[in-house]
């Protein structure tokens, strides 16, 4: 779960590096998409943005760009210098290197072959999927203390009132409101139910403090 | 009675059977509002013209309109203490919010049949509006109980209707404090069918879906309509955003039929949700809803319950409001003393004398610039990516 290969593309929308940057920009527009790799005998040897293509070629409206359309190569405007990710990568690992690189998307690669590519969209959905916002729930904020237990605690509580999770996410830590306390983490419960009443309660009785939803 | 023939005749479609939708115990959802609602509406005098239209309940095939059969399978075998428990939680069903009861497929097919039949009475030209307050079990699934609903009146009226009279459009407009998503997707793809929701923002709050991005599919782009609502947001913030939308959104459709889903939990005093209006919000909105169907489409409106946990406080007065606009009746200034002494001793709070909030009651909060100014933006949002493409 949450690997590069779970969410990344796999029919992949490619180029020659001599196809013209007036091609390229079509296929961008018609397969609705914004990252091209570029294959050369099958092999990778660069990718190439819709903003790359557009800012290597006149405006709207210049009488040059009907020319410029054609002559341009992708070859021209492309990275070289590719970054890629493994199937096997941790969907977050390929996010931090999209971010460190300022890019939206990697191109897959495994042994050396073109499998996939995943871009800032699936990252995205697969974040919606990981919290569970896809799914009917009540989205609840709980402070922990940064203990052994407290999150098994926590989720026993929901455990005991017959409330299914539908997922939880974990942050780091942070300092307490009240001084001379542990330090806390917050926990992000998505839970199945209408109702959070009399489940706050408990939680509130078992010593968490409820940031979200408030107490009616 | 000059008012009703100036402007339309009323039904109000109830009997006891559709009572025993509940689901015991301290659950919330508990068809005590119900009775309150409708007794006071008696004490007030304003059903004294309109006696309750009976109904059946719907049949396996009206509910797997929109239901699967497998699922229907499902609730009869829960009601009857059949069915194993853990697939009957893959239905949604034996849950705290969805807990099984004795007969439940029977007392839920006929909330379907109320409506169904408040559907069919004004789509007969029998009577202009009709109100079923039973009714509003928006967030019941395809295949799976959700949030307290087993059967989606709504969505199964609304299909009924479309087979019925084909070509009609049908305006389903809901004002729960909960996002509207089992009428939404069950009609996402439709461009016959407008789904209006105006709720508190699912950021926290339950089902978490209803965001100005959910706008339809394919051909339906356009047709569902969103505007969550900051929690906290106050009467004030939320009929001008209702205002902004809501009629524009109407006319641009032109429906034949209005559904309004009237669940009256975004009240201040709800204990499930987070939003702070007033019964002023909860006249306005059907007082709209009532012109607006005499303006686009002959007057013909139906009205349902929702949504509505203050039991004692809010929903006897909101629903006694709506059936006042409905059946176009004045709504009296106070509560009916003799419903307030048949109640007030098995009530745990002290019930309201009158039947208005008095909004020195319920002071602004701290931050009601703020919040009336992110509502604005949700709205500005929706008339242009959505409204626009109606």
């Amino acid at each position: 779960m949450l690997l590069v290969k779970d969410s990344m593309t796999r029919e992949i929308v490619t180029l020659p590096p001599d196809e013209t940057v007036g091609t390229a920009l079509a296929l961008c527009r018609e397969r609705r998409i914004r990252h091209l790799p570029v294959l050369m005998e099958g092999r990778l040897v660069g990718i190439v943005s819709d903003r790359d293509l557009r800012s290597a070629t006149p405006a709207f409206g210049d009488q040059e760009r009907a020319a410029a359309l054609q002559e341009i190569l992708v070859e021209d405007v492309m990275a070289s210098d590719v970054v890629s990710s493994l199937p096997d990568d941790p969907i977050e690992q390929a996010a931090n290197t999209m971010r460190e690189h300022r890019i939206g998307s990697l191109p897959v690669v495994e042994s050396g072959e073109l499998v996939g590519i995943i871009t800032s969209s699936d990252v995205m959905n697969a974040l919606v999927y990981l919290v569970g916002a896809n799914e009917p729930g009540s989205r609840m904020e709980i402070a922990v203390p940064d203990r052994p237990g407290s999150l098994a605690g926590a989720a026993g509580v929901f455990g005991m009132c017959g409330i299914n999770i539908v997922s939880a996410a974990m942050g780091p830590t942070r300092e307490p409101k009240e001084e001379g306390a542990v330090r806390e983490r917050v926990v992000v419960f998505r839970v199945d139910t209408i109702d959070t009443t009399e489940v706050v309660g408990y939680l509130e009785e078992a010593g968490y403090s409820v940031l979200w939803p408030p107490r009616p | 009675m000059a008012a009703q023939a100036l402007s339309g005749r009323a039904a109000i479609v109830h009997d006891l059977a559709l009572e025993n939708y509940g689901f015991g115990g301290d659950h919330p959802f508990n068809p005590l509002r119900v009775r309150l609602a409708l007794e006071l509406c008696e004490a007030l005098g304003m059903l004294e013209d309109y006696p309750f239209v009976s109904s059946g309940p719907a049949t396996d095939e009206d509910l797997t309109t929109v239901h699967i059969l497998s699922y229907v399978r499902m609730v009869q075998k829960a009601g009857r203490g059949a069915g194993d428990l853990s697939d009957l939680l893959d239905y949604g069903l034996g849950t705290p919010d969805n807990p099984i009861f004795p007969d439940m497929h029977e007392a839920c097919a006929r909330v379907v049949g109320g409506v169904l039949a408040a559907c069919r009475l004004v789509m007969a030209g029998e009577t202009d509006h009709a109100m079923c307050i039973s009714g509003g079990l928006h967030h019941a699934m395809r295949s799976r109980a959700s949030g307290f609903c087993v059967y989606n009146d709504a969505g199964v009226a609304i299909s009924r209707l479309k087979e019925e009279h084909p070509g009609i459009r049908i305006a389903y407009v809901d004002t729960d404090a909960h996002h509207g998503d089992g009428v939404q997707w069950m009609f996402y793809s439709d461009p016959d069918v407008l789904s209006v929701s105006m709720r508190e923002s699912g950021r926290y709050l339950f089902p978490g879906s209803g965001g100005v991005d959910e706008k339809g599919r394919n051909g339906g782009v356009g047709y569902s309509v969103n505007v969550p609502l900051e929690p906290f947001t106050d009467d004030e913030s939320w009929i001008s955003c209702f205002e902004a939308v809501v009629p524009e959104a109407l006319r641009a459709f032109g429906p034949d039929l209005i559904l309004s889903q009237n669940g009256c939990d975004g009240h201040a005093l709800d204990p499930l949700t987070h939003l702070s209006a007033t019964t002023r919000l909860y006249e306005h909105v059907p007082h709209r809803i009532h012109d607006l169907a005499h303006h686009l489409c002959g007057g013909r409106w139906v009205a349902t319950g929702g949504g509505g946990y203050d039991i004692w406080r809010v929903a006897p007065r909101a629903w006694s409001a709506l059936w006042a606009i409905v059946s176009h009746q004045e709504l009296p200034e106070r509560v009916s003393e003799d419903w307030l002494s048949k109640w007030s001793g098995k009530s745990p709070v002290e019930l309201p004398p009158l039947m208005r909030d008095d909004p020195e009651d319920y002071p602004q909060g701290p931050h009601v610039a703020k919040l009336a100014e992110r509502n604005l933006r949700a709205v500005d949002e929706v008339v242009e990516k959505v409204l626009s493409r109606i």
